[in-house]
């Protein structure tokens, strides 16, 4: 194992744990508290009666708890890279309380993001008759693809990928954990909330539908930050890594003449 | 067959044969459209291209017809960068270059074994440019020298090309680590373990000295545009000056010598080394070669020059490895130093963590700059320790300076690095004292926040425990900060836009 290795995993893998345990919390209680009824109504279910009746069924506590934990599962990952960066330019007894930092910050922009984004699904359950749900959803998937192949997508993903320099001492250090926070938190958001939605509006699937929208933030963050302009974006070095540990036990590098 | 590399001074005259057939190659490369894989500019792009600088240089017009959109996808912005396969990515390149040469050479009925020279800067009175690469005409006086480039500006960017042998240093060659880290501890002999990276932010032990130096200080900038690079000073450009390659043939001779010195020195033998980025799906190293089909190849294959059938005419050691000697400056018996000796050197301490840092950014703009480093009682104190362990044959922590986030315009900056160095005194007095010489070399690309950096810049890694070690034992380390002083090699200007985000103090131990 070479020391870059050791030292990704040593973040890495914490990191994973958390998601896995929100994952497993998602997938063991889909109909609990991590789950808003807005998001279990059936198809072709009437809308609730009035904005109280909605939001009796789905108290603002619970809903904020359901989205941090989606949040958990899905974002935490992202993470890796600037919580390394965060590491790495601290010192090591101010790691852990910057990462904090960081990390509380960047919640807080999602949770302020989640604010708008449940808003945003509960009208639609609100206003919408149950039988058009889909309608919405395929309203949402369209924006989303617009996003997607939206030069500003290109932006905020570009600058997702920013490690700035970080003071090291006092409240400067902290103050400038939190900005990185705020900062990668806005981006962030300017990335992924339309995808973000989907999950929210479909009416069945909510996990498997999370499961597939954070495999593909994933996925895309690990490209590299490119020129923006309107493309169809896949995450091509997801793809390729993938398809090349598929085949890694059969693959045989064609072996190469020298050059002579 | 085997081929032999010279020394470009060594070969018996400016116009040796093995210069001449050079040139001749390079011509006949040059004289091919960019459409050819096999063209002097498609060669230098899949180093790296930058469409507008390339017009900007004359090197790119909008008439010229584009290669396919797939030998574009396989072969340019290849080169590897901030990257522990720096070495092997650039030993393929050139062989494949070579390879074309040399088929351009033997059509022209010269010798089936030409090699390419190599030009080694740091022999005594072999550091100006080669005589054949500086003139403009051929040796018969004809005037359209392929060797010679006007955007060659020299280390004070007035057309006087030569390397100032005391900018550039050998000391990677003791590190016995090939592989470093990113995280402010050493970067290792051969860079940081890293997937396909055209232009990681930090650079290995050999391509920041003397690789990347050379580089601006050949290049160096146009003087009456200091944005505009000399053609070896930015890695989009530089693969398109005749003498990148002899530079690039010394870094790789480097390779080897560094080699000869096992069981310390050895390459990775990690699977993601040995087969490349290409073997877990990122970019295949591929060159096109001269039969018209591409080569590709893996690190594996390049670690053995010998199987390779090359070799270089010097490979004497250029800095041997003193193992031990720290441990006897700090109170090591001799017999624990000479049982030390006899197990080659010892690797580096694995733990890497922050000791000190400077408040805010700094701004290079002409002269010198300075700021201060601020240390942290409780980590200096450790690395105390460590010296003080050092009698018991203990390897004392090593000590590394950190310039991070470095951005800006101008690829050919370079500047000098101090620490320690008391208020008013002259720099140029106190060797002692530098830490390293630090050339931009891949810092204007760095700094584009909506390309593949990110905007992130360069952040550069001198190893400083020697100054750090004179500091302890002259009892002058026992204090709460550390001065660093910038020194530019020329006048920075004020629209090169060059900061540092940070400059930082990492140690390195157990």
């Amino acid at each position: 194992m070479t020391p870059a290795v050791r030292e990704r995993l040593q973040v890495r893998a914490p990191l994973l744990l958390i998601s896995a345990a929100a994952w497993t919390l998602l997938v063991v209680e889909p109909g609990g508290m991590t789950m808003p009824v807005y998001c279990s109504a059936a198809p072709g279910a009437m809308p609730p009666a009035s904005l109280d009746l909605l939001l009796a069924l789905n108290p603002p506590a619970s809903l904020a708890a359901g989205w941090a934990l989606m949040l958990a599962a899905m974002m935490v990952p992202l993470l890796i890279a600037p919580v390394r960066h965060i590491r790495d330019r601290s010192f090591a007894q101010r790691r852990i309380r910057a990462i904090v930092l960081f990390v509380a910050m960047y919640g807080a922009i999602w949770m302020a993001a989640g604010v708008m984004l449940l808003a945003f699904a509960l009208a639609v359950r609100l206003v919408v008759p149950g039988s058009s749900v889909p309608v919405a959803l395929a309203l949402a998937a369209m924006i989303a693809l617009v996003w997607q192949l939206s030069p500003v997508k290109q932006r905020c993903l570009n600058r997702c990928h920013a490690q700035p320099a970080l003071a090291a001492f006092g409240p400067a250090a902290d103050i400038g954990a939190l900005r990185f926070g705020l900062t990668h938190g806005i981006w962030c958001v300017g990335s992924c909330w339309v995808l973000m939605l989907l999950p929210m509006l479909v009416s069945g699937g909510h996990v498997a539908a999370m499961a597939a929208v954070a495999l593909w933030l994933f996925a895309e963050r690990l490209d590299s930050p490119m020129p923006p302009r309107w493309r169809f974006r896949v995450p091509g070095k997801a793809v390729r890594i993938a398809i090349a540990q598929a085949q890694m036990p059969l693959h045989q590098f064609t072996r190469p003449q020298a050059a002579k | 067959m085997q081929y032999t590399r010279g020394n470009v001074w060594e070969l018996g005259g400016d116009w040796a044969d093995p210069i001449l057939w050079y040139a001749r190659g390079v011509a006949a490369m040059k004289a091919r459209k960019l459409a050819e894989p096999t063209s002097w500019r498609f060669y230098g792009a899949i180093h790296g291209i930058d469409p507008g600088l390339w017009q900007q240089l004359g090197y790119l017009s909008l008439s010229d017809p584009m290669p396919s959109n797939a030998d574009v996808q396989r072969f340019w912005k290849q080169c590897q960068h901030g990257s522990w396969y720096f070495l092997p990515w650039h030993r393929g390149y050139v062989l494949a270059f070579e390879a074309n040469i040399r088929a351009i050479v033997t059509k022209l009925g010269g010798p089936a074994d030409w090699a390419l020279p190599y030009w080694n800067y740091f022999k005594p009175n072999q550091y100006p440019l080669p005589p054949a690469f500086a003139s403009p005409n051929w040796p018969d006086g004809q005037g359209d020298n392929p060797l010679f480039v006007q955007q060659r500006y020299g280390p004070q960017s007035d057309g006087n090309v030569y390397v100032p042998v005391d900018q550039i240093n050998l000391d990677a060659m003791t590190d016995p680590d090939f592989t470093g880290v990113a995280s402010g501890g050493s970067p290792g002999f051969g860079g940081v373990d890293t997937g396909f990276e055209h232009g990681g932010p930090v650079h290995g032990g050999i391509e920041s000295q003397p690789h990347d130096n050379v580089h601006g200080l050949v290049g160096g900038g146009d003087p009456d545009n200091p944005q505009l690079p000399g053609l070896m000073s930015d890695p989009d450009t530089a693969g398109l000056d005749p003498i990148f390659w002899l530079h690039h043939a010394n870094i790789d001779r480097l390779w080897e010598v560094w080699q000869q010195n096992p069981p310390a020195n050895v390459d990775p033998t990690d699977p993601n080394w040995i087969n490349g980025p290409g073997n877990i799906g990122e970019r295949v190293f591929s060159m096109p070669m001269p039969n018209g089909n591409p080569w590709d190849y893996i690190p594996g294959d390049m670690a053995d020059l010998g199987k390779l059938d090359y070799t270089y005419d010097d490979l004497s050691p250029a800095a041997p490895a003193q193992p031990g000697q720290r441990l006897l400056q700090f109170g090591a018996s001799p017999e624990v130093v000479k049982a030390i000796q006899g197990a080659g050197a010892v690797p580096s301490g694995k733990n890497v963590e922050l000791m000190g840092a400077n408040q805010g950014s700094l701004r290079i703009s002409g002269g010198e700059a300075g700021t201060s480093v601020q240390l942290d009682t409780g980590v200096r104190r450790k690395v105390t320790a460590s010296f003080a362990a050092a009698a018991e044959a203990t390897e004392p922590d090593r000590v590394f300076l950190n310039l991070e986030n470095v951005r800006g315009l101008a690829d050919s900056t370079a500047f000098q690095v101090y620490v320690g160095l008391p208020q008013g005194a002259n720099p140029a007095d106190h060797p002692e004292l530098r830490a390293g010489s630090v050339a931009l070399f891949g810092v204007r690309k760095a700094s584009l926040t909506d390309d593949e950096h990110a905007g992130k810049g360069l952040t550069f890694v001198l190893e400083i425990t020697k100054i750090v070690d004179a500091l302890h034992l002259g009892n002058a380390f026992d204090v709460g900060a550390l001065d660093v002083r910038i020194v530019p090699v020329r006048p920075v200007p004020e629209n090169a836009q060059i900061t540092i985000g940070r400059v930082s103090i990492f140690r390195q131990g157990r």
